[in-house]
């Protein structure tokens, strides 16, 4: 029976329509397949198949576009190897956009004429939303997301204990009574968000961030109901969900009367809104938004807190999620904190906005058809980790996290992963 | 002039038309709407990915493949190389004398070259080859076939017709094939260099 019928791939060619879109119509045309991409990418070094080309996954796309789109495409496809979106098509654009790029944009850097890869393989994605033929997995993390707030579908009771239980904690490691962590408290300066990774399986964490805002004298909360900092709605390729996702934020900070948004350790989370939420939502945001690495900086150089890195004697390396450093801009800030808070520091090799991704990322870990292929690209970075000799790897993303953990059992590193917040709460001198 | 110099220029014509449509379709929507706040500067961002950013030691598609990287280097200084000359050829001008011609000839057989050497390479290579289509050898083959064409009608002008029949094929198909790289390529890096210009990725301030 065929999956695409005429209603859903004229969907799929409105994406295409490029019409007022320069960047689009650009990235579209762009490409020479000249294939000097390939040892770009970490699907094509650890697989050593020409699918994995990233210039195949753009050229889904583009012949696509050609077909229906140009004069040429409608006249004469093989000439200008234009293609029709047929079942066919759509599955191997389903196996190479989403089982086979994390979006990483590390192609996007090195190629010759610099075609923005991971937008066209959003752009496919939204093309395979469009037409209902997004893996179950990871659209069941999106409908998680949409229907509680948070893509972990974490109960908000069981959120508000867990929460309770770590302010205890607090409370018996400060030997202050007064410790907390505050929970939908209005007008607060922070309004602090959190990757639901975090209260599922790494509360200590949210302890350490904790820790931070208590040792700053910070006046902050959290939302019971709207913490995720997550929106795999950036990954899906469905706007309208992502817009649905963003907003739960936008609203709650709004409803909190907070003054600062504050985006958790999360790479596609802050990438989601810091850089896509108000585009979502077609309005500039009327509040001010900062990452957890940029804020725990800034109370670095004002003296907000005081860090003693002998502290943190180990030897510790930088994992730089793809999309706070080469798509984020944060270099320079990661390792300003990590230099202040650990005494004993070396780089990956390539590092920064050359760093290989962990392997996780563009929705790879919520998708687990790809499994295999997902421990396996992370190969790359389970030998970039091994050759820095470092114990302990810091990443300011919990989605890394969680795959470097994975990396960490696979490949026998016998390292530890810690967050920014994590690291630098280990180093806190507290003044009592 | 004869009806080939015309066939020539038509499809030059032909070729700037469709161009100027295609940059009136890149151009008027203006500035990529982008209503997050900025943490770096698209100017700067630009600049940089017209120039360091394309440094051959910024980029593992140069550093990884310093042959194939050369060797379009040149293919592309030939393909300009020819460009001009046909206008030069065209307007007949006197200072064409001999040694020039000889010289520019040998530069443009070197071209062809490496021209037919990237042709090879795609053919033999099995990634590069099941990245291709039609339109990847016939743009290879209209641009080193006027390459080779110059370099022959400057040293035999009796090579005149099928010189400028060359030169009309390769205008012909310069906005058809992925050959319209010539202009896309400009705002590929524009766009790049407002992306990372935007978020403070580019310039990049340290390793
Ligand atoms: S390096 Fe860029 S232009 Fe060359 S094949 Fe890859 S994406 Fe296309
Ligand atoms: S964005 Fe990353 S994963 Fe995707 S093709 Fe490029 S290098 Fe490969």
């Amino acid at each position: 029976m065929q999956k695409i019928d005429k209603v859903k791939r004229d969907k799929a060619l409105e994406l295409l329509k490029s019409g007022s879109d320069s960047k689009l119509l650009t990235h579209l045309n762009a490409c020479v397949r000249c294939g000097l991409c390939a040892g770009s990418c970490m699907f094509y070094i650890a697989h050593k198949q020409s699918k994995f080309i990233p210039a195949k996954k753009v050229d889904l796309v583009s012949s696509v576009y050609r077909r229906y789109c140009t004069s040429m495409g409608k006249i004469a496809p093989a000439l200008v190897n234009a293609k029709d979106l047929d079942d066919s098509m759509a599955e191997e654009m389903v196996d190479l956009l989403f089982g086979s790029c994390t979006m990483c944009g590390r192609c996007v850097k090195h190629c010759s004429i610099g075609v923005d890869i991971a937008y066209i393989v959003r752009k496919g994605r939204e093309m395979l939303s469009a037409m209902d033929m997004v893996p179950a997995s990871l659209q069941a993390t999106v409908d998680s997301a949409l229907r509680t707030g948070n893509n972990m579908a974490i109960p908000t009771e069981e959120f508000v204990d867990t929460i309770k239980w770590m302010e205890e904690e607090l409370i018996d490691e400060m030997g202050d009574n007064n410790a907390r962590i505050p929970l939908d408290e209005p007008h607060k300066n922070v309004f602090y968000t959190l990757n639901p990774r975090e209260p599922k399986f790494f509360p200590l964490s949210i302890s350490a961030i904790a820790k931070i805002f208590y040792a700053a004298g910070e006046n902050w909360t959290i939302s019971s109901r709207f913490y995720d900092v997550t929106n795999y709605g950036f990954f899906n390729g469905n706007k309208e969900q992502a817009t649905v996702i963003a907003r739960n934020l936008y609203d709650e900070i709004h409803k909190l009367r907070g003054n600062v948004l504050v985006l958790g350790e999360c790479g596609h989370g802050t990438r989601a809104n810091r850089w896509e939420g108000p585009n979502y939502l077609q309005k500039s945001y009327d509040f001010d938004m900062t990452t957890a690495v940029e804020l725990i900086a800034d109370y670095i150089r004002q003296g907000r807190i005081k860090l003693d890195k002998t502290l943190n004697k180990e030897l510790v390396t930088i994992h730089d999620p793809c999309n706070l450093v080469r798509n984020g801009g944060l270099l320079e800030e990661i390792r300003f904190v990590v230099k202040s808070a650990a005494d004993n520091f070396t780089e990956m090799n390539p590092h920064g906005n050359e760093n290989y991704c962990c392997g996780g990322g563009g929705g790879m870990l919520a998708m687990s058809e790809y499994n295999d292929r997902r421990l396996k690209i992370g190969e790359i970075k389970a030998n970039q980790i091994r050759a820095t000799g470092a114990k302990v790897v810091i990443t300011p993303c919990h989605n890394c996290v969680d795959q470097l953990s994975q990396l960490n059992h696979t490949y026998k590193l016998g390292i530890k992963i810690k967050t920014i917040a994590e690291l630098v709460a280990d180093a806190l001198v507290i003044e009592k | 002039m004869c009806w080939y110099h015309w066939i020539a220029i038509t499809s030059l014509i032909f070729s700037v038309a469709l161009f100027s449509y295609q940059f009136a379709r890149l151009v008027i929507p203006g500035r990529p709407d982008d209503l997050s706040v900025s943490s770096g500067s698209v100017t700067k961002g630009v600049v940089y990915s017209f120039t360091k950013a394309m440094a051959p030691g910024a980029k593992e598609s140069a550093y990884l493949h310093m042959p194939t990287y050369a060797g379009g280097i040149i293919y592309h200084l030939g393909t300009f190389l020819s460009l001009v000359l046909f206008f030069v050829l065209l307007a007949g001008f006197p200072s064409l004398n001999n040694p020039l011609r000889t010289i520019f000839s040998v530069l443009l057989f070197i071209s062809f070259f490496a021209g037919f050497a990237i042709l090879i390479k795609r053919i033999i290579n099995k990634d590069l080859k099941s990245l291709s289509g039609l339109d990847d050898y016939i743009s290879n083959v209209v641009t080193s076939l006027v390459q080779l064409f110059t370099a022959i009608y400057l040293l035999v002008p009796g090579a005149e017709i099928l010189y400028y029949l060359s030169v009309a094929l390769f205008f012909i198909w310069l906005p058809l094939g992925k050959t319209k790289h010539l202009l896309f390529f400009f705002f590929a890096r524009y766009h790049l260099g407002f992306f990372y210009g935007w978020r403070g990725t580019w310039p990049q301030k340290s390793e």
